[in-house]
């Protein structure tokens, strides 16, 4: 049983890594991932802490090798400690508008009828709401901590995802062996999660990858904007802390610029790879 | 004694948004212990629909079913509430449908399909579950179902997938089979090696048949009795030989006349002129009036009522004394 299993996922794999963008972008991940589990190793002080003087640029001193900021952080700290920050936002974002999603879009398309009706329209509704100033309303009302904007972020994400799953639910709907499961004695619920969520999944995946790379997005656009948690060193808030001095010491703003735009990037090389290996229509079988 | 399945004055109508049509016309008919009834029909005469109709699966909105009973045992399932309805189907009846391809979850083994059942309708777990589905996977004729069993439907013919269908309506021992055009996807000699499947699992479960076909040589093959519908309705009914030695009705005959025979005729092969009219405007009088070869005037005004001239046999045709 089990050598046919890990044969199977050898064989995603495979397909999954023929696409070289994907596996740089994995590795990029993983790098991120690693730098951020070993933040507390590489520096033990906090990096909202002034440790030296001001200003001083990257690669001019051994101590701060990425240099310091307008009011004397570590630079590289905050770098490091805002990896842990901006991979919990995207991923938990991601989860909250993954779980409401496929929920909203599974319920709608399988009940048809009025159920459709109300929550493709409540779907809509959601979509007309400009998503920055949504998500700056809500942070403004709740106060600006970590998880009213993860929880923000999350909110204003979900509606492509249910309708993604509502699209697929509702060709899977219709299918034979949704008719053959009913004639079997499954109940809905069953029906829904076991049986029709498995064949939806591996476009709702792509799809929550993609959507990881657009919260660390929001999330940066937001501490840009003075929003963000200032308890809480993270690549946006740094991007928003060097904004003012743009002109002399724009390094503060580059080098978290820089590790947002690679992971974006490697999550969005990721998803099309994820593409590649999961959509049965491509993949070769 | 009581039939296995009674289905009584079973009346079935569409809702739709240009108004109420009668998809199921009053349709009586019962099955036996072991005793397999085909279904017979052109497409749209409401073969199917009967058979959503019995699981309590019928497609709502629109269709509705506003009169009848269908016994089972009986119990009448039409009065019977979901939960409850649930517990019959899989367990007392099953269904086969037509593409064995798309009636199995692609994204699941079969093994994992078939042991599903078993866990959830006989209580079995586990390894038990697992054995039982081997067997059961052997029962149906599937060589090394060891190693089937943990194939996707992708990898397995359609021959092969219909077996497994088979496998997973015979799981729980069902009293009644209601097989929905199970041979019409696969190739010929596939289709009698199915058939003949379904005849041996008879034998050994004991199980009444439903078998809906549109094709009479499948229904000589394997039924013991035909129900012939037409748009909703049951024209004629009888036991297998006399059906074919002496039709009753002018579908029935038009049908019969349109199968190709084996004895290599070489003759054109007759055909129904026509086709199956819509729901909504049926001819007024006899629904097959507009393209009967032996019409005449009473059939346009004139229902025609179903009669019995002879034991076990009925036919709704005004040509046909009683």
């Amino acid at each position: 049983m089990s050598g046919v299993r890990i044969q199977r996922f050898l064989g995603l794999l495979r397909a999954f890594a023929r696409n070289r963008g994907a596996v740089l972008g994995m590795a990029i991940i993983a790098a991120v991932v690693i730098v951020a589990l070993a933040a507390p190793l590489m520096f033990n002080y906090s990096p909202l802490r002034i440790v030296g003087r001001p200003e001083q640029w990257p690669f001019t001193s051994w101590r701060f090798p990425l240099g310091t900021d307008s009011l004397g952080r570590d630079v590289a700290a905050m770098v490091v400690y805002g990896a842990r920050t901006t991979l919990m936002i995207g991923i938990v974002a991601s989860l909250t508008a993954t779980v409401i999603g496929v929920t909203v879009g599974a319920v709608a398309a399988y009940f048809g009828g009025w159920v459709d009706e109300v929550l493709t329209r409540i779907t809509e509704l959601f979509q007309t709401i400009p998503n920055i100033i949504f998500i700056m309303s809500v942070v403004a009302i709740l106060g600006q901590r970590m998880e009213n904007i993860t929880i923000a972020i999350g909110l204003i994400m979900w509606p492509q995802i249910a309708r993604l799953t509502r699209a697929e639910f509702m060709s899977l709907r219709d299918r034979e062996f949704v008719q053959a499961c009913k004639t079997m004695g499954m109940g809905n619920f069953r029906i829904m999660a076991g049986e029709i969520l498995p064949n939806a999944l591996p476009s709702v995946i792509v799809l929550a990858s993609l959507v990881v790379a657009s919260a660390i997005l929001f999330e940066a656009a937001v501490a840009f904007l003075g929003l963000g948690d200032p308890n809480v060193a993270s690549w946006g808030a740094l991007i928003g802390d060097g904004r003012s001095l743009i002109r002399t010491s724009w390094y503060i703003c580059a080098i978290p610029g820089f590790a947002i735009m690679l992971t974006v990037l490697a999550l969005n090389l990721v998803g099309d790879g994820l593409n590649d290996a999961l959509n049965p229509r491509l993949r070769d079988r | 004694m009581q039939p296995l399945l009674d289905v009584r004055e079973l009346e079935v109508k569409l809702f739709t948004r240009s108004g109420t049509v009668t998809a199921i016309d009053r349709l009586s008919f019962t099955v036996e212990e072991k005793e397999t009834v085909a279904l017979v029909g052109e497409s749209g005469c409401g073969k199917s629909m009967t058979a959503l109709a019995i699981m309590g699966l019928l497609p709502s909105p629109p269709a509705r079913l506003t009169g009848g009973e269908v016994l089972l045992q009986g119990r009448d399932l039409a009065r019977l509430g979901d939960s409850a309805m649930q517990k019959v189907r899989g367990r007392q009846i099953s269904m086969i449908f037509q593409d064995p391809m798309s009636s199995l979850n692609p994204v699941m083994t079969i093994g994992a399909q078939l042991s599903e059942i078993l866990r959830r309708h006989m209580g079995l777990t586990g390894a038990s579950a697992r054995k039982r589905a081997i067997e059961l996977l052997a029962q149906v004729r599937i060589p090394d179902p060891q190693r089937r069993y943990d194939a996707y439907p992708h990898e397995l013919s359609g021959g092969m997938n219909q077996r497994v269908v088979i496998a997973m309506a015979i799981a729980c021992e069902p009293k009644l089979l209601i097989a929905d055009e199970p041979t019409t996807a696969l190739d010929v000699t596939i289709q009698s090696q199915i058939l003949k499947l379904l005849r041996d699992l008879q034998l050994a479960y004991g199980m009444g048949i439903i078998f809906i076909t549109h094709d009479l040589g499948v229904v000589a093959e394997m039924a013991d009795r035909a129900v012939v519908m037409y748009a909703g309705r049951k024209i004629e009914e009888a036991p297998i030989d006399p059906l074919f030695e002496q039709p009753l009705h002018p579908y029935t005959r038009g049908l019969i006349g349109s199968t190709p025979a084996a004895e290599g005729r070489h003759s054109r092969l007759a055909e129904i002129p026509g086709s199956v009219p819509s729901l909504r405007d049926l001819p007024a009088g006899c629904a097959f009036s507009n393209r009967c070869p032996s019409v005449f005037a009473a059939c346009h005004s004139e229902r025609p009522p179903l009669i019995r001239p002879a034991p076990e046999r009925a036919a709704a045709c005004l040509l046909v004394q009683p």
